[in-house]
């Protein structure tokens, strides 16, 4: 088998609130012998807000990443829900709709590229790397870790567009946590949204949304819940405090980056895939379940 | 205007918007014959005057104008449910798109300009940065709506944590991003752009 590689787009997030998530991929990816080569100067892809009021410049910004990503060779590595639904979203209209076409070309002053392909890091894992092989790198199985795995909306939704894995009922995320060990829960509300970017401007709301969530996962016995998205991340980490306060209740689940669970499965040491950054501190569960 | 009487007249009802909204959403309203599945599963629909499927018959009758009144589209939060659960393929969540990107265009009183102020900071980081600067996003966001305490706690431990950086480095291609931003303007101005 040839070297996997890809040129990688980390997203606004990962440089900063999510770094850990950086980090953590980064770190997993070394440690497969997966190359992984950032995109030199990539910008924001817009996210909600764009797309939101401005779908020209929600696309152009899009097709302009793409445009970026033909300096480094390999597939599109994503670790951002959000960006990935964004640039696959991009793709998608630009390759159907040629008035659209033509305006962003004109935006961007340059023919879009839609060849390459944009996967998520569960693609890559699952149908790239393979879960067998997955499970034979593991060097500390988690195996007494109950894991709420937690879709929310952008990895699977809509029907046509990320095609990630089954909209009402997915498993790509189960089936790398229990690849590297881990037993993963049956519960309600896996596919439900956080509240999102309403953190800015609505925080009530994202405490009614994440509340549901993380009662959901308390109720179903899991021991922390396992995200893929940065907005998700902070909504149910950094505001869990707040929330238990409103809702006047106690969760305190840690919640992790995915990466940073395959991290610690693969025997990287914890400080490397920056557990310490998390709001919701870990260090009990790992202790209590003989994790690193 | 949103809960005045409806009179259904060609007077009333405006169909050309209704077409402007199905050729910038890609997807047409008269495919949906109301079964409210978007509605039922909507996890803002409790926060909205009109739920989804009401938006959606609002705009075959041609009552645009009722929707941009109320404040719906603003609590949507593009979680794409209703577009996936949608058995006629009407693709709700891009008709929300759509329908703020008229509202936004229109710059008229919202009552969710919060949403709307959120929006423009988040866009005008990117035409000054290139990547999104958090830290600046909050700040600004509480200066400008007048939340100077909001998630003041939070401020502390996520800069502890290394969450928030204070200093943020400009792309090398901002001319390039600026350039985009332009272009768009320039095409909006000559009515070439949807």
């Amino acid at each position: 088998m040839t070297a996997l590689s890809y040129s990688y787009y980390p997203g606004c997030s990962l440089h900063a609130s999510a770094s850990e998530y950086d980090l953590s991929t980064r770190e997993v990816f070394a440690s497969l012998g997966i190359g992984l080569e950032e995109i030199p100067d990539w910008i924001c892809c817009g996210a909600t807000p764009a797309h939101n009021v401005d779908e020209l410049l929600s696309l152009s910004l899009s097709a302009k990443n793409l445009e970026l990503a033909e300096q480094v060779p390999g597939d599109m590595a994503v670790a951002c829900a959000s960006c990935f639904s964004r640039l696959k979203f991009a793709q998608h209209i630009l390759s159907e709709n040629e008035t659209k076409r033509k305006l962003v070309e004109k935006a961007i002053d340059a023919p879009v590229h839609l060849e390459r392909r944009v996967k998520h890091l569960l693609e890559i894992l699952v149908r790239d790397y393979g879960l067998e092989q997955l499970a034979t790198a593991v060097k500390k199985p988690l195996s007494d870790l109950k894991i709420a795995c937690y879709y929310g909306c952008l990895l699977t939704r809509p029907t046509d567009v990320p095609n990630l894995d089954c909209t009402e009922a997915p498993t790509i995320m189960e089936q790398v946590m229990e690849a590297v060990g881990a037993q993963t829960v049956a519960w309600t509300h896996r596919l439900e949204c956080c509240g999102a970017n309403f953190t800015l401007s609505r925080p009530p709301v994202v405490q009614q949304l994440s509340n549901a969530v993380l009662e959901s996962a308390k109720i179903a016995g899991a021991d922390c819940i396992v995200v893929a998205c940065p907005l998700c991340h902070g909504n149910l980490d950094i505001r869990q405090k707040e929330i238990e306060g409103v809702y006047e209740t106690s969760y305190g689940l840690p919640i992790f980056y995915l990466t940073q669970l395959v991290g610690l499965a693969l025997g990287v040491p914890q400080e490397r895939l920056g557990l310490d950054a998390l709001i919701v501190s870990p260090q009990k569960l790992l202790r209590d379940k003989k994790i690193n | 205007m949103k809960k005045k009487k409806m009179l259904l007249s060609q007077k009333t009802m405006d169909l050309d918007m209704v077409r402007k909204v199905e050729q910038l959403s890609g997807t047409s309203v008269r495919r949906c014959f109301q079964c409210g599945k978007c509605s039922a599963g909507c996890p803002m629909a409790t926060f909205m005057d009109h739920p989804p499927n009401r938006i959606v018959r609002l705009l075959q009758l041609g009552q645009w104008q009722r929707i941009l009144a109320g404040r719906s589209i603003w609590y949507c939060v593009s979680c794409e449910t209703c577009s996936t659960r949608c058995p006629n393929q009407v693709h709700l969540a891009s008709i929300m798109d759509a329908l703020r990107k008229l509202s936004w265009d229109q710059d008229g009183p919202s009552k969710e300009s919060y949403v709307q102020l959120a929006n423009r900071l988040f866009l005008e980081n990117i035409r000054t940065y290139g990547r999104q600067y958090e830290m600046r996003l909050a700040a600004v966001f509480n200066v400008k709506s007048g939340q100077f305490l909001k998630d003041m706690l939070l401020g502390p431990k996520l800069l502890s944590k290394g969450k928030l950086k204070v200093f943020h480095q400009k792309n090398k291609n901002m001319a390039e991003v600026e350039k985009i931003f332009s272009r768009i303007e320039e095409m909006r101005r000559k009515g070439e752009a949807l």
